[in-house]
């Protein structure tokens, strides 16, 4: 069960209802969008429709080769895009309608970070997630610190409070951007391709935690990534998209099909079915 | 955990005020005119109370007509320039910035050479005519310096320099071509120089002063997410291009400020705030105030100096600056690298 | 409730600070007596007010300190620049600092009645803040030669000695008018005036220089509006100027420079070059200042060397205890000796004599003084140097 104390939940004005929830925490409709290089010429790119819906404690995973749209999605989601047709709601309220603050309160997009300019500390770094919730000039109060400090638990980063951001490893850093995404209580984590720049054994313990913290401390995760077989293992849903165009969406039992990922990857590959219903996608004639 | 209180930020504040008392008495004292402190004192005393006539008429006239209008225009100068350089190091995502880098000081001094040109002799018409240069181009750099309908930092910097050498251009053409008493007056402005009074009542200076920073100080927290990131901050909730736009005209017009009552005055800008982040932390509500006030200090010991190593011959302040900021940039560089 | 915090703080910082500027804005300084002070015009078109007794003057510029001591009004000069090295005795007396940034505390500290400034040298910020605390500050602006000698009448003017200022006009338009008689018939001879070789650097025509050199029958070769123009050395050598003439300042633009100089090529095209026609005066002819007409006199000789001849370069008897002797007679257009004793005057060459003389060993020599009454002694205890080629030195 839940565990760990105070994740998800505060006390005070930032309550989120606990309990029974009467809207889907996320909810996609018919989502489209368009691009083209001038305002005349006609649309290069087209995205869309997407449809779907993730409830907490749920991990979605989009994949699809390159150029095929994810990023896009991601934004849209996030609000940060508005769509030519359709809507995302996030707790039953439209993304495009909210106010800058109320949607960093609802939705936290972690994207690859930017450098630092000047020497910041974790917990520094980790309370700029609470900015949602204070006022003009902001000076942080003790359940801001609260929040934070779960927030680091959370990702297991506690122990790197009084660390320096240039000193940390790619893995750690990877945590304390996700502990100041987590600062925000959202509703909805979103993260772009956030296993580009790790190893490995990295990129299974990001995906693990995310697990957790989707399952423990009922967020919902979506996540764009590139890795097939770590979605497979940790994601309850896939959207797979291929050049704009949402081919499929399901469990990844479901989506992985030989023919489909083949055509969409272009890659001579092989899905196989582990015992934990689980399916993992290895290169053909490679056994 | 400790975040920054506003307990700390006035601690702070309290005791670089102290620090520049200080060093404003000090400075009171020096100069070519004998007189003591306790004199100093006293003068300053009555005068405040309004005993003007028990003053004799020489201590009033250097406290108050020479030495204390010199000094309250250097700690304005050195407050704006210090804010603008921590102001405009934020916006341009850049530690290298100062208050000069946009091309305002260029536009002032061309502000200033013209009116050299056509009215040599009014009084303080190269002050309002520096200011008027100095507003063309933080206009024109504006405009340059958008991508997608607001302020971005690359095309900022970019549109910034190149105004600057194209302003330099048309001053060193106009400064070949002019007569030998009209550059030397623009030598000095050139190099930084507090000797000439305001041409506009320093109040009203400080009220601008004050109100500008006032309003750049609304956006330091804004500005502490926006140095993390901008894609970052904008999805906290900051409204990215308001703060920019606000930071932008704010710093620009203290810069414009500084430079057309006192010239072009370097290194203040760059180096205060780095010495301030060193000392204090990079968080921009106790940074700003602090870069203040460490501007006023360092520029009313810069002119204390410049008017007294060479007595009773007078030094421009900004060459004082040069001689000091020089290894102090130097020293910060090689902190920096470790 | 923060925000209400800071903008009290703001609120009584300004009011302090508001009562103490506005008590501190100036009025007239010195408390002047109704009738003790008059207000005039200066050169720049400010009105001044200054009191009719002025005991003390500051100057700020070296060509009006001479003119202070050209007035014999040197007891009254409280301080100079640093600059002000002409008479030498004017190095003795206190200094306010440069012409361009002097103390404005170091000249209220000497209490002057009135301070002369010019607009050749001084900056309007030293005057704009003078002005501001209260001191009276006279500025000049001596366009031409008749104006610096305007300037000067209205200097003793204002100090309360309009006999020494006639009379100090009076000689040197004389002189001036000397000089032109002797030129009037004679053609302007077109040179060329250096004032800085590399980039090479003349003056316009409508400059004082310009007219300090007409007065001595010398047009600039150079047809410019602006003041300092630079011109190319091409330039010069299409015009093919009759002379080239330099200022020696300080430094000493001596024999040796001018060897350097004419051993090098480009300026070996030159004619005037290749003739000799180079022509090095005193720098006094930058400066509006009664040294002027000496750097004109010496100029016009120079160029002008068939009419200035006449009766020179002869040879005089001198007697002295000794016996009598026959001398080389070197004329030396003067000033008048200043100071107490010992007395110093510097004069120019305005005889043509051959060779050159560089040296004076020779420590006897025979002053003449003019009319009325013409004295001559030799006196073994003076001492003479020759500066340059043309300009004397001498202690007697």
């Amino acid at each position: 069960m839940n565990a760990t104390a105070g994740s998800g939940t505060s006390t005070g004005a930032q309550t989120r209802p606990f309990g029974a929830e009467p809207h889907s925490r996320l909810k996609v409709e018919q989502i489209s969008y368009a691009y083209s290089a001038t305002d005349r010429s006609a649309p290069k790119f087209i995205l869309g429709p997407v449809t779907f819906e993730a409830q907490q404690r749920e991990l979605v995973a989009i994949l699809g080769p390159n150029a095929s749209g994810k990023s896009t999605l991601l934004k849209l989601l996030a609000g940060v895009v508005k769509p030519l047709s359709g809507r995302v709601e996030v707790d039953g309220a439209e993304v495009g309608g909210l106010d800058l603050r109320t949607r960093a309160q609802k939705i936290a997009l972690v994207q690859q970070e930017s450098e630092l300019l000047f020497p910041l500390r974790v917990w520094e770094y980790v309370l700029q997630g609470r900015y949602p919730y204070g006022r003009r000039l902001r000076f942080e109060s003790d359940e801001d610190c609260l929040m934070a400090g779960n927030a680091l638990a959370q990702v297991g980063a506690d122990a790197l409070r009084d660390r320096w951001m240039e000193q940390l490893s790619g893995g750690e850093k990877q945590r304390v951007i996700l502990a100041r995404a987590l600062s925000q209580q959202p509703s909805l984590l979103l993260l772009d391709e956030p296993t580009q720049h790790l190893d490995i054994g990295g990129k299974v313990e990001l995906l693990r935690r995310l697990r957790k913290l989707a399952d423990e401390n009922r967020y919902t995760v979506v996540v764009v990534t590139h890795e097939l077989n770590l979605a497979a293992e940790f994601s309850d849903r896939i959207v797979l998209l291929q050049k704009g165009k949402c081919l499929r969406i399901g469990t990844p039992a479901q989506v992985y099909q030989r023919d489909l990922l083949e055509e969409v990857f272009e890659a001579p590959l092989e899905v196989e079915l582990r015992v934990t219903g689980r399916p993992r996608v290895i290169l053909r004639g490679s056994h | 955990m400790k975040p920054l209180t506003p307990g700390r930020i006035l601690a702070v504040c309290g005791l670089l005020l102290a620090v520049l008392f200080v060093v404003v008495v000090i400075s009171l004292r020096m100069g070519a005119y004998p007189i003591s402190i306790s004199e100093i004192v006293m003068t300053l005393f009555r005068g405040v109370s309004g005993q003007r006539e028990q003053i004799p008429s020489e201590f009033w006239l250097v406290v108050f007509g020479l030495r204390l209008p010199r000094i309250a225009l250097g700690i304005l100068v050195g407050a704006a320039l210090s804010t603008a350089g921590a102001g405009f190091q934020a916006l341009l995502r850049n530690p290298l910035a100062d208050p000069y880098v946009l091309g305002v000081s260029s536009g002032a001094a061309l502000g200033a050479i013209v009116s050299l040109v056509i009215a040599p002799h009014v009084p303080g018409l190269i002050q309002i005519a520096a200011f008027a240069g100095a507003a063309a181009t933080i206009t024109a750099v504006y405009f340059l310096g958008r991508r997608g309908g607001q302020l971005d930092s690359p095309t900022l910097l970019l549109a910034g320099i190149v105004s600057a050498s194209f302003l330099s251009a048309i001053i060193m053409f106009l400064m070949t071509t002019l007569s030998g008493r009209d550059i030397r007056g623009m030598a000095f402005w050139l190099m930084g120089d507090l000797s000439s009074p305001a041409a506009i009542d320093l109040r009203w200076l400080y009220f601008i002063l004050l109100v500008v920073l006032g309003s750049i100080y609304t956006t330091s927290s804004d500005l502490n997410l926006i140095l993390t990131g901008e894609q970052e901050a904008r999805h906290l909730g900051v409204n990215v291009k308001r703060v920019k736009l606000v930071v932008y005209i704010g710093a620009s017009v203290l810069t414009g400020l500084a430079v057309s009552v006192s010239g072009a005055i370097g290194y203040v800008g760059l180096l205060v705030p780095h010495v301030m982040r060193m000392l204090f932390g990079t968080d921009y509500r106790l940074l700003i105030p602090a870069s203040a006030l460490g501007g006023a200090i360092a520029i009313v010991i810069a002119d204390t100096l410049a008017r007294t190593v060479v007595a009773p011959t007078e030094l421009p302040v900004g060459a004082m600056t040069a001689l000091a900021g020089a290894p102090v940039f130097i020293y910060l560089m090689r902190r920096k690298v470790r | 409730m923060r925000r209400r915090r800071i903008f009290l703080c703001a609120a009584i910082f300004c009011a302090v600070y508001g009562k103490a500027a506005s008590a501190a804005s100036l009025r007239q300084s010195s408390a002047t007596k109704p009738g003790s002070a008059r207000v005039v015009t200066d050169e720049t078109g400010r009105r001044v007010t200054i009191p009719l007794d002025v005991k003390r003057v500051v100057t700020l510029a070296p060509n009006l300190t001479e003119t202070i001591y050209a007035l014999g009004l040197e007891e009254r000069l409280a301080g100079d620049t640093d600059y002000c090295d002409t008479p030498p005795a004017a190095k003795l007396k206190p200094h306010v600092g440069g012409a361009q940034n002097p103390s404005l505390e170091a000249i209220v500290a000497l209490h002057p009645d009135l301070v002369l400034a010019t607009t050749s040298i001084n900056r309007i910020e030293t005057v704009d803040g003078l002005a501001k605390v209260g001191v009276a500050v006279y500025t000049t602006d001596p366009q031409t030669v008749r104006g610096m000698l305007e300037s000067t009448a209205h200097i003793a003017d204002m100090m309360g000695a309009e006999e020494q200022g006639s009379a100090l006009v009076a000689k040197l338009q004389a002189r001036l008018d000397a000089v032109s008689a002797r030129l009037a018939d004679v053609p302007p001879v077109h040179a060329l005036f250096v004032v800085w070789e590399d980039p090479l650097i003349t003056i316009g025509q409508n400059t004082f220089i310009a007219d300090a050199m007409r007065w001595a029958g010398v047009e600039s070769v150079i047809l410019s509006q602006q003041k300092w123009p630079h011109i190319s050395f091409e330039e010069v050598v299409r015009l093919q100027p009759e002379y080239i003439v330099f200022a020696s300042d300080h430094a000493g633009f001596g024999a040796e420079e001018l060897g350097a100089l004419r051993s090098r090529e480009a300026w070996k095209q030159l004619r005037a070059v290749e003739l000799g026609h180079i022509a090095v005066i005193s720098e006094e002819i930058n400066r509006p200042s009664p040294g002027l007409v000496d750097a004109i006199e010496q100029l016009a000789r120079e160029v002008h060397p068939e009419v200035f001849r006449a009766a020179e370069n002869g040879k005089v008897k001198m007697e002295n205890g000794q016996g009598a002797r026959e001398m080389a007679r070197a004329d030396f257009g003067s000033r008048e000796p200043l100071g107490l004793k010992p007395r110093a005057f510097e004069g120019s060459d305005m005889s043509r004599l051959k060779p050159r003389p560089t040296s004076l060993l020779t420590l006897q020599w025979a002053a003449e003084f003019g009319a009325p009454a013409s004295m001559t002694s030799m006196r073994p205890d003076s001492t003479a140097e020759i500066v340059t080629g043309a300009h004397l030195r001498a202690a007697l």
